[in-house]
């Protein structure tokens, strides 16, 4: 017999809900984290959107969730200048259609807290190195020479999974198109002073997104997030094109916090966290296979994530496919047929679930954001030379705005403007 | 042969941080096995395994580290047993207080012991007065900075680690010895070693009379910030440089 029912690998989002699952319908779980804590290695932008979570944890407004996402902010960065749309919605803020702001760390204790009174049983600071595998079948998982055993193994180890290697279910190692990095700052300041700078109520917050020179010109964006007590500001560009730059992520990120539009959001904050990931960028097409011989792969390791360019998404992704892998183990493990067959209803689930319909929506738009720079140089410097003389007053003669507009948009091609705001359209 | 070894839980310095009035924040930092003593649990799981022994946990902590982690992380390292005194007025516990408070708990739980090990001090305070208070508490010998030992009969023969030599003294049993952190290399406990810990015996109870302390604690702050110099010297000028270095150094 084996040791447990069931093996989670990795302590983030997917598998802590995956974990948390299977105790609670009674199933020997348990969860290997090399971090010494959940969250401890963990990063995100900062916004999970509720929904998915709610599925799991009717209680889930007890997280520690920062702030209740009430300003949408979208911005198209040029060297010198910045275009910023600021939308607010009450149907936005509405159950089901909300979104909270988040740090990693509290909230992952939070979700292990949960599956550890559920009944799972958690071991941290060891990393897995590899599987067992019988026949063919994953039974189990090795670590300094330590074995233990389990029907069914879940691999919940984020974006770098060498688990899915090992089991033989990854497709070749991405290419370097299709990797983003990303680098993010928390950084401290008052509540009070988050709120009058974000403009928002106690307990509500921002999410501001960029696109454009602020990372240098290159394919990515940048991000602030309004946390209860902090902001996290952090940037993501592709892994390709910051090769080709000479200048190093981390200074990307400084650059970006340097800018006069963004120096006074943190001015004496206090940086107390800095942390580097990497965020999968292909899409659908990246996804290695999700089920084989005795094992399941849930959330970014299975490469549940949606990177847009302006925003990246995977939390309430891994939150879902953590809870259908917990739910398509289970009835596995019931029916005592924990075989690739046995198994198989996962792919059938999750393709029934938000989360598939969501990754094949927006299937081409890592193609969009690749093909079509325009939107990161070229669209906001268009903005600019429209706005810009709509601005100024200097005592020389003025324009109509369709004398100042219609050069600009014809400089960028009236048909290059029109494909590429098909393309943005079917592909977002 | 039962050993018994004692166990701080401290706040990890790690994340620690000083705020503006000098003051410690201790909001973000989580518990953990006061360094230093995770050689002497070594020791003692090492002395223990080659001697067909016993060795239990004891520990005078705050509640805070009444935290499953931590209890799990002691016992995975060998122990077979916790008894943990976690109380928050120990939050100010000096050298004699926790003494004492040790004292309580071998007599309660392991006064059949042979051999109490201590680590070399504590990483908050470093007093490294536990060891001996807890010996007088006891009434038994106490030898410190002990870097080997070994179990003959009765006695134990330690090993110190002097400038030039090795001095080799031999202690009667029971006694109480505080290893310095170069006695053993602290295991990196296994998946089945922690699966176990979350399987053993342990128990946590708050303190039964008041705390006696000979030690008042007046202020604890961190040390002034000294400005940088900003002493710039010219490309080249490497004599200069060298000369203020040695100054300094003076
Ligand atoms: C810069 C950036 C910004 C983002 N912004 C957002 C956002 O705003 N909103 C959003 O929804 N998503 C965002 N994402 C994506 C989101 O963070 C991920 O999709 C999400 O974290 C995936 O969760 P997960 O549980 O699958 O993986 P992870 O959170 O990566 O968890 C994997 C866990 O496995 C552990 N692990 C790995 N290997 C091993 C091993 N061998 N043995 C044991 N443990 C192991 C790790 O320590 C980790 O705890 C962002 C990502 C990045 C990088």
């Amino acid at each position: 017999m084996a040791d447990f029912d069931a093996i989670v690998i990795g302590a983030g989002c997917a598998g802590n809900v995956a974990a948390y699952t299977l105790a609670s319908a009674g199933k020997a779980v348990l969860v290997v984290e090399r971090g010494n804590y959940a969250g401890a290695k963990n990063m995100t932008g900062g916004r999970i959107y509720t929904h998915s979570l709610a599925k799991v944890f009717p209680d889930y407004q007890d997280a520690p969730l920062q702030r209740k996402i009430t300003h949408e902010r979208i911005s198209l960065m040029s060297p010198d200048s910045n275009f910023t749309v600021d939308y607010s919605a009450r149907e936005l803020e509405e159950a089901g259609n909300e979104s909270y702001s988040v740090l990693r760390g509290p909230f992952d204790q939070w979700l292990a807290e949960k599956a550890e009174n559920a009944g799972a049983e958690y071991i941290y600071g060891i990393a897995v190195e590899d599987l067992i595998i019988e026949n063919g079948k994953v039974s189990g998982i090795i670590a300094f020479g330590d074995e233990i055993t389990a029907d069914v193994v879940i691999l919940a180890d984020g974006v770098n999974s060498l688990l899915t290697s090992k089991a033989g279910l990854s497709k070749k190692a991405p290419a370097i198109n299709q990797v983003a990095v990303g680098a993010k700052e928390t950084i401290e300041l008052p509540a009070e002073v988050i709120e009058s700078r974000f403009l928002c109520n106690p307990g509500e917050g921002s999410s501001w997104l960029f696109a454009g020179d602020c990372s240098n010109g290159i394919v990515g964006g940048a991000f602030i997030y309004a946390n209860q007590d902090s902001v996290s500001v952090g940037i993501v560009a592709t892994m390709s094109e910051v090769l080709k730059q000479d200048i190093p992520v981390y200074q990307m990120l400084e650059n970006f916090k340097q800018r006069p539009e963004i120096a006074p959001l943190i001015r004496d904050g206090k940086t107390v966290e800095y942390s580097g990931h990497v965020v999968p960028e292909g899409g659908l097409h990246m996804m290695p296979e999700i089920v084989g011989d005795g094992v399941l792969v849930a959330g970014d390791a299975a490469m549940l994530c949606m990177n847009l360019g302006y925003t990246v998404r995977g939390m309430d992704l891994a939150v879902a496919s953590g809870q259908i892998a917990g739910e398509a183990a289970i009835k596995a493990l019931d029916a005592g047929d924990t075989s690739k067959a046995g198994l198989a209803q996962y792919k059938t689930m999750l393709d029934n679930s938000f989360v598939m319909r969501d990754m094949k929506l927006y299937e081409s738009a890592p193609e969009f954001l690749e093909t079509s720079p325009m939107m990161f140089r070229g669209v906001p410097e268009m903005l600019r030379d429209i706005m810009t003389p709509l601005f100024k007053n200097n005592g020389e003669p003025r324009q109509h705005v369709m004398q100042i507009a219609m050069p600009v948009v014809k400089k960028m091609g009236l048909f290059k403007l029109a494909k590429f705001a098909m393309k943005a359209v079917k592909s977002l | 042969m039962k050993i018994v070894v004692a166990v701080k839980v401290v706040a990890d310095d790690q994340d620690i941080f000083v705020s503006g009035d000098r003051s410690l924040d201790y909001s973000k930092a989580r518990q953990i096995i006061s360094t230093y003593d995770t050689n002497a649990i070594e020791a003692a799981a090492q002395l223990a395994a080659d001697n067909d022994g016993t060795v239990v946990a004891i520990s005078a902590s705050t509640t805070k580290a009444d935290d499953t982690k931590v209890k799990k992380d002691i016992l995975s390292r060998g122990i077979d047993e916790l008894f943990m005194v976690a109380d928050d007025s120990l939050e100010t516990a000096d050298s004699y207080a926790t003494a004492q408070v040790l004292k309580g708990i071998v007599d309660a739980n392991a006064s059949d012991y042979d051999l109490i090990l201590c680590g070399d001090g504590s990483a908050d305070l470093y007093a490294g007065q536990v060891d001996v208070q807890l010996a007088a508490a006891l009434d038994v010998p106490v030898i410190n900075e002990v870097t080997g030992l070994k179990v003959e009969g009765d006695k134990v023969v330690v090993e110190r680690t002097l400038e030039d030599e090795v001095e080799e003294i031999e202690v009667p049993l029971p006694a109480v010895i505080s290893v310095s952190p170069n006695v053993a290399t602290p295991r990196i406990p296994g998946m089945r070693e922690i699966l176990a810990a979350g399987k053993k015996p342990s128990s946590v109870e708050g303190l039964a009379g008041a705390l006696e302390t000979k030690v008042e604690v007046e202020d604890i702050k961190a040390p002034e910030m000294t400005p940088r110099k900003n002493e710039i010297f010219a490309e080249g000028d490497i004599d200069a440089f060298a000369a203020a270095v040695a100054e300094a150094l003076k």
